[in-house]
């Protein structure tokens, strides 16, 4: 469904991403694991559009993305949240997630009809509220709202335009071992058939939530397989060395 | 008057011209880059440069004592500005400092009108430049050759300065990275007051310079902005060789357009400027990378 | 977002109110000032659109403004086409050349962005400044004014042409409101918020962007053709970078991003202007002052400020009336 074949990307000595090739089947949860400054978020902005690879290709379902613009790609079906939250920060809960659903189905021209009173988007919101469990704080200015709901509202904007393909930056980076299970139950709760593939530096989730894992260090990877292959791997033991046992 | 000493008049036209916008622009561009505070009040300073020029002229009987204090007033007017206003609104955008700047040309203004009245005022050159010189064939006011050497000279000063001194280095840092030059040792703030206030006296000495030629007008600080920013912009923010480039080429393109092509001319400089824009936002010679 | 709430329309409709009265009850001259507070109001309306809820400051409405009077003066002065067809001309014509230089600076931002409008509004001034068919500096003369004789009414009747503009500040105040409230609008507020997160959700921010200054300069075209209709004369001033300065300086008198503040800002400025060059020359000293007062005050000009100043009473009387109920909340 989605395919990187042989990405680089350099910025001028440094080469930040190297020969990365990944493959990714529709309805797959992949989990990219690594230590900090493995290169994860830069693959993850060169998958949407906002960074030119150096070389190597993009493809989506089979057709190059390489070349798209983030705009482009996030109509050909992929949606991103980021693990820094990036909100409309003086609007309300409500009014991010009509923005969002309003984009995803292209009802931003129109000179007439107002998409905050639209029925169709209103029940997407409602949908994805739901998922994400911000039904009862949609009307909250997201400046006043916790950071936590604002975490649940940066997955939910990636969710409102009804992607094809998610990523997710870290999503539940600085949020309580609470809000982690309620993530979880989020992510339990997404359509079977939405690729999703996930940053992750909490491991219990990873192995929990994964059909397949990939391990990323130096900018390449070095493993990839099943939560159990993963596991077992001593090279990728080797670097997360004492972060967990090797049997559950 | 031959073809060749036609086009020697235009091009020490531009030449001079181009001076006079490097002044300006010079100032404006580094206080953008370093302090990026966006001064539209720069082109009032060089109206009060003018016209204090000509007050001190008119006092004193002296040329050199307009150009000497005329340029000093300018800069203890902009410290003055920059203490009690600039300093607290460089953190506050751009509209906010496009207002209140707006707001002190309007000051400016109202205050030359009532200092000096509304008829544009002459200053004259001093005695000793004020016949002309024979220059690639042709026969040139010496004040604007004396113009010409001036901006030379100061850009050349300014090129060494920031290229080959500690303190040109410390600029540049400021400008590439405050932050980091500050965390480095580089008292960056009071490198901020410094270098505007060497702004404002450059803006100030443009018009006392200018205003032999041009005469002190109230309407001289405005229409001379547009040029200097546009120059800015081309030339690329916080960059002096920009400045340098960008003044050379607006300067020429007024000037020498205005004879090849009169109508466009005036609309080509736009061109560009949109050009720039759209192609190379950053400018020819940006200050940062 | 934009929200038209019941203290908008309240302010909004004791402006009007107040106009027409002055218009009806008030001399020539109070008919005149109406009008030149009515095409600043239209132009203030037109800014707030893209530097309010656009998040674009642009210094050219002015010279817009120019550019559909000069299309509309050179139209009926030159080719002697009747007003209507010339008047609609006239605004298609800023409001195409507002949509071009929105595409050209749709990718520049902040001080760039009001450095390019500036200059784009210049260059429109120096063409028509140095075009002799236009007048050049002595302008053109003997505009005229709609004819609508056949159906009783007498544009050449201040009090007409006082009423005339403010059904116009209606018109265009309710189709700014409805722009904002529309796809596009809504569009427009998000790209102002969060562009990046705008474009990662499918929107190519700058179609919108240039959308948005091309439905600004056709509204400021509006003001143009009011403004050439009401001296019958227009020069190359119109379009000066100053005059987009003083539109710039009304609405944040009034409050950027209210749109009522356009109104309120209109109002305040002519009054100002007026009052104070009733006593001295240099309103302009008087208008720097108070600009530079009212940004270092936090710039939420005179309508934001009082909005604001209600929604904290409200939210206080909400706190404390919730307090009361609920006591170990």
């Amino acid at each position: 469904m989605l395919e990187i074949r042989n990405l680089r990307k350099s910025f001028g000595g440094i080469e930040v991403t190297r020969n990365v090739s990944l493959s990714l089947t529709p309805g797959e949860r992949r989990v990219v694991l690594g230590p900090n400054g493995a290169g994860k978020t830069t693959l993850f902005n060169l998958l949407a559009g906002e960074l030119k690879p150096t070389s190597g290709e993009i493809l989506l379902d089979g057709r190059p993305i390489t070349h798209l613009s983030v705009s482009q790609r996030a109509r050909a079906g992929l949606s991103r949240s980021y693990q820094k939250n990036n909100l409309f920060e003086d609007l309300t809960i409500r009014q991010n997630l009509q923005l969002a659903a309003a984009a995803g189905k292209g009802r931003t021209t129109s000179l007439f009809r107002d998409p905050l009173q639209d029925r169709e988007l209103a029940v997407i919101v409602e949908e994805v509220a739901e998922q994400v469990s911000l039904s009862d704080m949609l009307d909250v200015d997201v400046r006043h709202a916790s950071y936590g709901n604002r975490r649940q509202l940066e997955v939910g904007l990636a969710l409102a335009t009804r992607p094809r393909i998610l990523l997710m930056d870290e999503p539940t980076s600085g949020v309580g071992p609470g809000m982690i299970k309620g993530f979880h139950h989020v992510l339990a709760n997404l359509p079977r058939d939405l690729t999703i593939v996930i940053i992750e530096h909490d491991l219990d989730l990873a192995f929990d939530v994964s059909d397949r894992i990939t391990v990323m260090n130096y900018g390449e990877v070095i493993f990839e397989g099943t939560p159990e292959e993963t596991r077992g791997n001593r090279v990728v033991r080797d670097i997360y060395l004492g972060n967990w046992q090797a049997d559950a | 008057m031959s073809e060749s000493g036609f086009w020697a008049l235009q091009l020490l036209n531009a030449l001079q011209y181009s001076m006079l916008l490097f002044l300006l622009s010079i100032g404006l561009t580094v206080i953008f880059g370093l302090l990026h505070f966006v001064n539209l009040a720069h082109g009032a300073l060089y109206m009060m440069g003018a016209y204090i020029g000509v007050s001190v002229a008119a006092a004193t009987g002296s040329y050199w004592a307009a150009f000497f204090l005329a340029p000093l007033a300018v800069t203890a007017i902009g410290a003055v500005l920059y203490f009690t206003l600039i300093e607290r609104l460089r953190q506050a955008g751009p509209m906010n400092q496009v207002l209140v700047t707006f707001g002190l040309i309007f000051i400016f203004l109202d205050l030359v009108r009532m200092g000096w009245g509304d008829i544009a005022l002459g200053l004259d050159v001093p005695q000793a430049m004020a016949g002309t010189a024979s220059v690639l064939a042709v026969e040139y006011p010496v004040y604007r050759l004396f113009i010409i050497a001036l901006g030379l000279l100061i850009m050349g000063a300014l090129l060494f300065v920031l290229s080959r001194t500690q303190i040109g280095a410390m600029i540049r840092a400021s400008v590439e990275n405050a932050a980091m030059a500050s965390a480095m040792g580089i008292n960056v703030q009071r490198l901020f007051v410094c270098v505007f206030c060497v702004g404002c006296a450059l803006a100030g000495l443009a018009g006392v310079v200018a205003a032999p030629v041009f005469s002190a007008s109230t309407g001289m600080g405005i229409s001379i902005l547009i040029p200097t920013l546009i120059v800015v912009v081309i030339g690329g923010l916080g960059s002096l060789q920009g400045a340098i480039a960008g003044s050379l080429i607006v300067g020429f393109l007024e000037t020498m357009g205005a004879v090849l092509f009169p109508e466009l001319a005036a609309i080509l400089v736009y061109v560009l400027l949109a050009a720039i824009l759209v192609i190379r936002p950053k400018g020819l010679i940006p200050a940062r990378g | 977002m934009f929200q038209q709430t019941r203290t908008h329309t309240a302010v909004c409709l004791a402006i009007l109110a107040a106009l027409l009265a002055y218009a009806i009850l008030g001399g020539y001259f109070a008919r005149e000032i109406v009008v030149e507070i009515a095409i600043l109001a239209i132009l203030a309306i037109s800014l707030d659109l893209v530097a309010g809820y656009g998040g674009m400051v642009s210094l050219f409405n002015g010279a817009i403004m120019g550019v559909a009077a000069y299309g509309y003066g050179a139209l009926t002065v030159k080719f002697e086409m009747h007003p209507v067809p010339a008047a609609i001309l006239g605004v298609a014509l800023a409001a195409t050349f507002g949509t071009l230089v929105g595409a050209i600076v749709a990718n520049t931002a902040g001080i760039f962005y009001i450095m390019a409008t500036l200059a784009f509004g210049q260059m429109a001034y120096t063409i028509v400044f140095q075009s002799r068919w236009l007048g050049g500096d002595d302008g053109l003369a003997g505009l005229p004014r709609f004819d609508f004789e056949a159906i009783g009414i007498d544009m050449n009747d201040p009090l007409v042409f006082a009423l005339f503009a403010i059904v116009l500040v209606i018109l265009v105040y309710l189709a700014a409101a409805g722009l904002l409230r529309s796809a596009f609008g809504r569009t427009l507020c998000g790209i102002h918020s969060n562009e990046a997160r705008m474009r990662a959700l499918g929107v190519t921010t700058w179609i919108p962007k240039m959308r948005a200054l091309g439905t600004s300069s056709l509204l400021a075209g509006i003001a143009g053709i009011l403004a050439a209709q009401h001296t019958q004369y227009i020069s190359p001033e119109l379009l000066h970078w100053t005059v987009s300065g003083e539109v710039l300086i009304v609405v944040i008198l009034g409050g950027l991003g209210t749109l009522t503040g356009a109104l309120v800002g209109a109002v305040a400025f002519v009054a100002l202007k007026h009052g104070v060059g009733g006593y001295t020359d240099h309103w302009h000293i008087v208008v720097g002052i108070v600009l530079i007062a009212v940004v270092l005050a936090g710039g939420r000009g005179l309508f934001g400020q009082f909005h604001h100043l209600l929604g904290r009473r409200r939210n206080r009387a909400a706190d404390a009336s919730s307090a009361r109920s609920h006591p170990h909340a």
